[in-house]
């Protein structure tokens, strides 16, 4: 990218007409196809996000709607936490498989506690978190103490978890659930179902901690150099059990606001979600290798998914179909993200 | 996920306080007299488990030892049980299959030994299965299918929701419903998808259907219970009311959906019948008595004039029903109609 800019004798910040590149950092013209070059790098997330809304837009004049963006929203609630939580452990070059698993014994555990003591609401949300964050401690122990590889540990857990939903269950669902367990997940404030503000109100904490907060350079100090971070004083050990344990509480609440939306107890619910989670922060730009990546990436990664599902239902794309399109534009996201970070570097 | 799927096993046979042991490979030793049946099954499911309570309750009746194993949904494993209980040298082996063109050399080591093997509630490609006792789900799809025509005068559009795609109740419910649905040319699919046989899924496929069809949509068939369920959450936080739903399985809540009207009706697969019925098929062969080895279990409709009864049978009054079960089903396997438990509509043949 060197210009004829190292013979001029002007320092390009003086001229107005240029700006540095939003790919590489050196200077272009605004404007330019350089430019246009770097802007459609850097932001290729946003841009295809753009691409696909135009489409489904197009496609069907009842995809921009007030009603649609509700249920989209609706629907992604439960996802975008075990997605923020798997943020956080990806960011520490770790991973959580176990989520999935997570929310079908978290699910299990509330939907026994309402059948043992309908009327009592709050008890099972207590229920769901305090078995998500016993779950994610688990994980958190194995990895940060024992030094086992979160692949593994999650594994153990993921697997050790969908057995134990059908113990809870005694091998099958849980039915005949109370009615007033599913005010959990419907119950409607200032027209947003509470999921949807759990999701809202945890993407923005998160948003603030980890760019604000000293613990949220922790987290990219850790994965990003674990030696340089402590020898810099910070406990890793403490801020990889903490990432674990926080991911295991999100996904705690996830699966009880899950059980509560359809009032009922299965015990494969969430299975295979921790891929959705895993690729809403890839698509976002994290490096699975820890160090990189953003809250707002995820959230954008999340919601390129959900529109996906929610756009190819509308336009009446078989499931299949669905499955192989997500596919490819996951890989293909992750490529363009990774190629023009290699530019920037 | 053996291990776990056998603490499943355990640990709901504890719960159910039933008395026989839950326990696969190992226990070879037999109790005196009783005829000793293998059991393994897909998947410890919601169905398998009220078949479970079914099967132990004929079993305790008829001086049977039932040896229980899950496969977990793994084809290797359901093969190395059946390996297993070969080797134990049980009487007859029962197998809820988790793929029709699996254990073929199980099948034939079974047949060499003179083990009768009987499939129960899903099909074996295999000529030689000593018994076949199966669901007709095309019957069911159809009668679904006709149900909801009925309701809509025969116009109007519907979507589907499909179990998991290639499944062979997903393929035979669907072909049952085509089947109804080409006598009604006035009757529009909008949309027709899978939503797994699960709630959950099931809720946000029918929310993005309504996102893009809107007030079109006059009806939903579901190829189960469960979905149908999902589908009415989504029609619910739409703020669309009356719009018939119509359901296949007869589980709790389904039955309870009939019950309020909310589902316009759902057709019974009592699991414990069923397998039930399996197991006396199985004990006959054992003891060389004459029986049909292939009965056909046929699912009663149920709608809001006899719900009260199918709810009495698979919920409220279960422990009645199970008292009663061994004797209904000696008789069911006489009449050859292994579907019949008394529901008003049923007629025994």
């Amino acid at each position: 990218m060197t210009t004829g800019l190292s013979t001029d004798d002007t320092p390009p910040e003086i001229d107005k007409a240029f700006v540095p590149s939003p790919t590489t950092g050196e200077p272009v013209r605004l404007l330019s196809g350089g430019w246009f070059a770097g802007v459609a790098l850097r932001y290729s997330m946003v841009i295809v996000m753009l691409l696909v809304i135009m489409y489904f837009s197009y496609r069907s004049a009842r995809f921009s709607t007030p009603e649609n963006l509700l249920t989209i929203l609706v629907a992604a609630a439960p996802f975008a936490l075990i997605a923020l939580g798997q943020t956080l452990v990806v960011l520490t070059g770790g991973i959580d498989l176990s989520v999935g698993s997570v929310i079908a014994v978290s699910a299990m555990a509330s939907a026994a506690t309402a059948k043992a003591n309908p009327g009592q609401v709050w008890m099972t949300v207590l229920v769901a978190m305090v078995v998500g964050l016993a779950v994610g401690s688990v994980n958190g122990i194995l990895v940060s103490r024992i030094n086992v590889p979160p692949f593994i540990a999650t594994l153990g857990t993921l697997t050790a978890g969908s057995g134990l939903a059908y113990v809870i269950g005694g091998g099958a669902p849980i039915n005949g659930l109370p009615a007033e367990f599913g005010s959990i997940a419907n119950t409607k404030i200032m027209g947003l179902q509470i999921p949807v503000l759990v999701m809202i109100i945890g993407i923005v904490v998160l948003a603030v901690v980890m760019k604000r907060t000293t613990y949220g350079m922790r987290v990219y100090a850790v994965g990003g150099n674990r030696s340089a971070a402590e020898i810099a004083g910070i406990n890793a050990k403490n801020v990889l059990f903490s990432v674990y344990a926080f991911s295991g509480l999100l996904a705690g609440i996830s699966g009880v606001m899950l059980a509560s939306r359809v009032i009922s107890g299965p015990p494969n619910l969430g299975q295979g979600y921790e891929l959705d989670a895993i690729a809403a922060v890839v698509i976002g730009g994290a490096s699975l290798m820890g160090g990189r990546g953003t809250v707002w990436g995820t959230v954008l990664g999340l919601f390129m998914i959900q529109t996906l599902n929610n756009g190819l239902d509308i336009l009446v794309v078989p499931a299949y179909w669905q499955d192989v399109i997500k596919g490819v534009l996951i890989v293909a996201a992750v490529a363009v993200d990774v190629w023009s970070t290699r530019r920037r570097t | 996920m053996r291990l776990t799927t056998k603490l499943a096993v355990i640990a709901s046979a504890g719960m159910l306080g039933l008395g026989l042991t839950a326990c696969g490979a190992g226990d070879t030793e037999s109790k005196s007299g009783k005829t000793r049946i293998g059991v393994t099954v897909y998947d410890m499911s919601s169905f398998i488990t009220a078949g479970k309570e079914g099967m132990d309750a004929y079993a305790k009746a008829n001086n049977i030892e039932l040896l229980w194993n899950s496969a977990n949904g793994d084809v290797s494993t359901q093969a190395n049980q059946v390996d297993s209980l070969i080797n134990q040298g049980v009487d007859a082996i029962i197998i809820v299959p988790i793929q029709a063109d699996s254990l073929g050399p199980q099948v034939q080591t079974a047949k060499s030994k003179g083990i009768p093997l009987v499939a129960v509630n899903a099909a074996l490609n295999n000529k030689d299965v000593a018994g076949n006792v199966q669901p007709d789900d095309v019957a069911a799809g159809a009668q679904e299918m006709q149900m909801m025509a009925d309701r809509l005068g025969g116009k109007g559009n519907i979507v589907i929701l499909q179990g998991p795609l290639g499944q062979s109740g997903e393929i035979d419910r669907t072909k049952g419903i085509e089947q109804v649905l080409a006598k009604y040319p006035d009757i529009k699919v909008l949309a027709k998808d899978t939503a797994n046989w699960k709630r959950d899924e099931a809720v946000n496929k029918v929310k993005n259907w309504i996102s893009g069809f809107g007030p079109q949509i006059d009806a939903v068939v579901s190829e189960n219970d469960d979905m149908g369920l999902g589908a009415l959450q989504a029609l619910k936080e739409s703020g669309r009311t009356g719009v018939p739903i119509v359901g296949i399985d007869g589980i709790e809540d389904g039955l309870n959906a009939v019950k309020s009207g909310e589902f316009i009706g759902t057709s019974l697969q009592n699991g414990t019948v069923e397998l039930s019925a399996g197991l006396a098929v199985t004990n006959a062969l054992v003891k060389k008595e004459k029986v049909n080895t292939e009965p056909v279990y046929i699912m009663p409709a149920i709608t809001k004039d006899n719900v009260d009864v199918a709810y009495q049978h698979v919920v409220s009054d279960r422990q009645k029903f199970l008292d009663g079960l061994s004797e209904l089903t000696a008789q069911n396997l006489k009449t050859g109609d292994i579907a019949y438990e008394g529901i008003p509509g049923q007629k025994q043949q």
